[in-house]
């Protein structure tokens, strides 16, 4: 395995990239079916449950994926700032969810804006790995993420030519492994 | 909360009208004992404690906003599964 060089500009780094990432959302986007807001009328009621200012407001279908706002105090003040809590919802309605509707809808939930942060936090997590990767020529581990968030480092890396990724390890312990691409034998 | 506790248990085990959620205040903090049927134990608990896990910090969440302190138990659960939350 050779050495990747690591020597700027990097074609990793163009931030275009990043854009070309959003601009893609739309064309999977499709107005939500009856599945989808039984789906909506279980979390809403989870919410009202909970003894907590929030409510769902759906923000589109993305995929097999549902994305639902949580609106109110509390959702933004608790869920919005608390990722692990906002993860612990997403899985235990999800759960709910496919107990009741069988497998299919999944919920993608927000609160307060964490997922778009997060979703930063990630995109230069994954390229600061990827050219570390790419200048010793070494694989690297990520520390562990839940499902939604592997999804996006690895759909994000997908697009880079000279690294490859995978997991290991069981949830809740799943780890991304970053690798320099094999260079394919003619 | 304790109403919040059986929702979350009750939707994901097979008998629901077997759950018991017994509240035990404390100083410091109120403890939720959660019985379940003993069929449902696994999934109450989830592999690795996920889904105990899960409702322990579903709990903490809802107990936050009263800047309280909770502890859920699922009876039966190891101790071991519980280091997770």
């Amino acid at each position: 395995m050779p050495m990747r060089k690591a020597t700027a500009p990097d074609p990793e780094l163009r931030p275009d990239e990043v854009e070309q990432d959003h601009a893609e959302e739309p064309e999977v986007q499709a107005e939500p079916d009856d599945r989808d807001l039984a789906a909506v009328e279980s979390i809403r009621e989870l919410c009202e449950v909970s003894g907590l200012d929030m409510r769902p407001e759906v923000r589109g279908v993305e995929g097999s994926y549902l994305k639902i706002e949580l609106i109110g105090e509390d959702a933004e003040r608790i869920f919005g700032e608390h990722g692990r809590m906002l993860d612990a919802l997403q899985f235990v309605a999800n759960l709910i969810i496919s107990r009741k509707l069988g497998p299919g809808v999944r919920v993608l939930l927000d609160a307060g804006g964490y997922r778009e942060r997060r979703l930063k936090m990630l995109t230069d997590l994954a390229r600061e790995y990827a050219a570390e990767v790419k200048a010793r020529g070494e694989e690297c581990e990520i520390d562990s993420l839940p499902p939604h968030e592997r999804r996006i480092i690895h759909k994000l890396l997908s697009e880079d030519p000279d690294v490859m990724t995978y997991s290991e390890g069981e949830e809740p312990d799943r780890r991304i492994i970053i690798a320099p691409r094999e260079i394919p034998s003619a | 909360m304790k109403g919040f506790i059986e929702y979350l248990v009750q939707a994901v085990v097979d008998l629901p009208e077997e759950v018991r959620v017994d509240e035990e205040p404390g100083e410091v903090a109120t403890t939720y004992r959660v019985h379940v049927a003993p069929s449902d134990l696994g999934k109450a608990i989830g592999k690795q404690g996920r889904i105990a896990n899960a409702m322990r910090v579903l709990a903490k969440a809802s107990a936050m906003k009263h800047k309280k302190r909770v502890y859920l138990e699922v009876v039966g659960e190891p101790a071991d599964a519980r280091a997770g939350e």
